[in-house]
């Protein structure tokens, strides 16, 4: 039998035709996020032995594959999380540099015009009007650490918020990849060929859920993605997906807290260390070293003033000769009992010693014979078996029946700037004598308005002015470090993808190329076919 | 390399907005006059800033504190001024009253002029300022100074000494305490003047009478000559006060314009650094949108 040059021609056709459809796919996906260029394999058909040799029996398209390195794939899914997550935290971040960065309706101002108006008063101690000012410029001071207080308390709500729908997307890309999975499984046993675009769809969603935190993907014999996320917490493992949550911090009830849900229903607080990278290890990055440490630091000036203040001003005697009361109300420490707790201990904590005050909030733990104290900025731990006690400049005690494993968390100057405000309303009230009943006496006003210049927190080392200024330059160069490695991490990102763009990214100049060489050669299989017919007319004109 | 086209467009977009983004800093920089614009844009000298602000509120309120202080004190000159001129008038009018020729009638006279001038004493030593409060009270500004007596008067205030903040470290004291100026050194006014008068008002008939008359008026005297320098010893030392406020003002001023001149190189602005960054930015910036343009028009598609 001789060869089908009517067969050569139309396996040629077919071939063609797929080259053409698979060019015109990849020129439609030129934009898509995710997609992988798509080539044909495409071989020679076996050929068959006629006797005098073997003729060749056209060609066969063996498969469609998409052209995609895995290798590159996993190192745009780091980068991407390293990014997401520096991203995030430089966008809360410069949220507080923002705060801080006007100088007329920053901190500084207010404190300022504040000790003017007590230094008025010093000047003219009996005038009411310099009283009504300094009054008032006490009540503009507490109101603005009142107002940045807000500021700081709002992003954390933001941050609250942003925990929840981070927490939701996560969840959402596990069970869309758990399906993939299915998909992807069902497809291929089918077929015996990859379902390309399904597989693309598959490791952009891995690249989107590594936006929201850091996961892992390690790929099973059968094509499965099993996803991991934090210190090894399996996310997907095939089809099944596990489900992560939002619950409120059993010592924080206003803090939203990230947990595992087990199959029972019950949840695993996952551990701030637990996660990073991503938008969400971002945002609890942020809350821990920057946004608690910043608000504890503005109550730290506002109770440190408040508490330094009263303390000179109840010394001296106002204007109606009675011994001066307090100037400023000051905020107490903030301590609540886990929820957890089985004891139904109290902790009382109350501040001794304003310049051995910190910026750090404490756990307090007991293990059922000693009690253990971390200062959370920077672990330190403190061990005791009673109370009372005494920690940086806080007296804590503890009361009522403790059982092993019961939790507190102590923040001395959490509250310190919502809390502060002007305890007095009659300007006759600021006790600038030292002296009772002497109208011009200004000694105790002199001795408040020192206290603008004396060294009275950070164990003696810097003034209030010099408490804020250390936070201005902490936040700013948080921001700033911040700044710079979100911008590097972004560079590598760029370049992650630039590599795996260089191997599956659609070229539209080569898709045109491709388009012309498929057309002709879809143009040569039709000559070959019509040629083919040309010489079975001829046939037939023999016969006539 | 390849090159993709989708990766062509998204870095041509994206290094067109980080060079819109650096412009648009500048910008800021330049309507602002600023060159920190948040403490992340200079940590360091953002908190220096702030340290020097303080310094500043501080040297500006020294410097209304010298103000007042000043006015306290040529307040306080301007009394003692008046009770230097009445115990110089007194002082005349007691030598005037040692002569041989003067009987008891024109003593008499005499002892009304110094009852006058005893008022007057008075009058000076319970002055108030504008805001109503008695000068020499110490303390007790709402009490009148003194209130006469049969045989002078009493002081009814008290040692305190009004100070003010008049430099970082320095308090100066801006009062003087009733007592300190009419009842210091060694004297008292009031009873010298009342004592001087009963003196002049005693009828003189003896050589005894006489004789008492002449001790007396020689002790009054110089009782009054010691209330001279009193009064001088106390507003010498107001004077040199009022100098030093003189040349703290100097020092404070020259404090304010260090302290201005390190806040501007803090925080302001190089202007023709930053219009010329501007325009270098802006010079990159359009060639980076031409030569978009030109690089994403190219396109095999535009030839078939």
């Amino acid at each position: 039998m001789a060869t089908n040059i009517l067969g050569i021609g139309q396996s040629a056709l077919t071939a063609a035709q797929v080259g053409l459809n698979t060019t015109g796919h990849n020129i439609a996906n030129a934009s898509t996020p995710g997609y992988s260029r798509q080539v044909v394999v495409q071989g020679a058909a076996l050929s068959q032995n006629f006797g005098y040799g073997f003729m060749g029996q056209g060609t066969e398209v063996s498969t469609v594959k998409r052209v995609y390195n895995e290798y590159l794939g996993v190192q745009v899914q780091t980068a991407q999380a390293s990014k997401s997550g520096l991203d995030t935290y430089y966008a809360q971040m410069r949220q507080i540099d923002n705060l801080l960065a006007d100088t007329t309706v920053g901190l500084s101002p207010a404190l300022q015009e504040f000790f003017k108006g007590v230094q008025e008063v010093a000047s003219n101690p009996s005038l009411v009007p310099a009283r009504q000012t300094a009054l008032s410029a006490a009540e503009s001071l507490a109101a603005r650490l009142q107002g940045m207080a807000g500021r700081l308390r709002e992003m954390e709500q933001g941050v609250n918020s942003q925990v929840i729908s981070s927490v939701s997307a996560i969840n959402s890309y596990a069970q869309q990849i758990a399906s993939l999975n299915d998909a992807i499984g069902k497809a291929q046993r089918a077929s015996g060929q990859p379902p390309n675009d399904l597989l693309d769809q598959r490791d952009q969603l891995v690249v989107d859920l590594n936006k929201e935190i850091k996961a892992t993907v390690v790929k099973q014999g059968d094509g499965d993605y099993n996803i991991f996320i934090g210190n090894g917490h399996p996310l997907v493992v095939g089809q099944k997906t596990s489900t992560i949550t939002n619950v409120a911090s059993p010592t924080n009830p206003e803090k939203i807290e990230v947990a595992y849900q087990a199959a029972d229903g019950s949840t695993v607080i996952v551990g701030e260390s637990g996660f990073v990278g991503g938008k969400l290890g971002g945002l609890i990055e942020f809350r821990t070293k920057s946004l608690e440490p910043a608000q504890n630091a503005l109550g730290r000036v506002a109770i440190g003033l408040g508490t330094t203040f009263n303390a000179q001003h109840q010394l001296g005697f106002d204007l109606n000769g009675v011994a001066g009361g307090a100037f400023f109300n000051v905020a107490s420490p903030v301590v609540r009992a886990s929820g957890l707790n089985l004891g139904t201990a109290t902790v009382t904590a109350s501040i001794s010693d304003t310049s051995a005050l910190t910026t750090s909030d404490y756990h307090l733990s007991y293990d059922g014979s000693n009690y253990t104290l971390t200062r959370l900025s920077d672990r330190t731990v403190t061990t005791f078996a009673g109370f009372p006690q005494t920690v940086d400049g806080v007296d804590i005690n503890l009361a009522g029946p403790v059982v092993a494993g019961d939790a507190f968390l102590i923040r001395p100057t959490n509250a310190g700037a919502s809390g502060i405000s002007v305890a007095i309303t009659d300007p006759a009230g600021i006790a600038a004598a030292a002296a009772a009943g002497a109208p011009g006496d200004n000694r105790n006003a002199l001795a408040l308005g020192a206290l603008q210049t004396t060294n009275t927190l950070g164990n003696g080392s810097v003034t209030y002015q010099g408490a804020y200024a250390h936070l201005v330059s902490q936040v700013g160069n948080k921001t700033r470090e911040l700044e710079v490695t979100s911008s590097a991490a972004g560079k590598l990102l760029t370049e992650s993808k630039l590599a795996v763009q260089a191997e599956s990214g659609v070229n539209l100049d080569e898709e045109a190329a491709n388009l012309l060489r498929y057309q002709q050669a879809y143009q040569a299989a039709a000559k070959v076919m019509q040629i083919a017919s040309e010489m079975f007319d001829m046939l037939l004109t023999i016969g006539r | 390399m390849r090159i993709s086209t989708q990766h062509l467009f998204e870095s041509g977009g994206a290094s067109i907005g980080e060079l819109q983004s650096g412009m648009l800093k500048t910008q800021q920089q330049i309507a602002s006059g600023r060159r920190i614009l948040t403490p992340s844009d200079d940590p360091i000298a953002s908190a220096r800033a702030l340290e020097v602000t303080q310094s500043q509120s501080l040297n500006t309120q020294y410097a209304t504190n010298r103000m007042y202080a000043k006015n306290s004190l040529v307040e306080l000159d301007g009394v003692l001024e008046g009770v230097t001129e009445l115990l110089q008038n007194v002082k005349s009018t007691v030598i005037s009253a040692d002569n041989g020729v003067f009987g008891d009638n024109e003593r008499n006279i005499i002892a009304t002029e110094l009852k006058s001038r005893l008022d007057q004493l008075l009058g000076l030593a319970n002055s108030r300022d504008a805001q109503g409060n008695y000068l020499f009270s110490g303390f007790q500004t709402t009490t009148p100074a003194f209130v006469k007596t049969a045989t002078g008067a009493t002081y009814q205030g008290d040692a305190g000494q009004r100070l003010l903040q008049v430099d970082a470290s320095r308090q100066l004291a801006v009062s003087a305490t009733g007592q300190s100026v009419f009842q210091g050194g060694g004297q008292d006014m009031f009873q010298t003047l009342t004592d001087v008068i009963a003196l002049l008002q005693t009828p003189v008939v003896t050589a005894a009478d006489r004789t008492a008359l002449q001790t007396g008026l020689v002790s009054a005297n110089n009782d009054l000559k010691l209330a001279l320098d009193n009064v001088s010893t106390v507003r010498a030392a107001a004077g040199s006060r009022l100098q030093e406020i003189d040349a703290l003002d100097t020092a404070g001023d020259d404090r304010g314009l260090q302290y201005s001149a390190i806040l501007s190189e803090l925080q302001d602005l190089d202007y023709t650094e930053a219009l010329t960054r501007l325009s270098q930015q802006q010079f990159t910036f359009e060639a980076a949108q031409k030569s978009f343009v030109k690089t994403s028009g190219l396109s095999l598609f535009n030839f078939i």
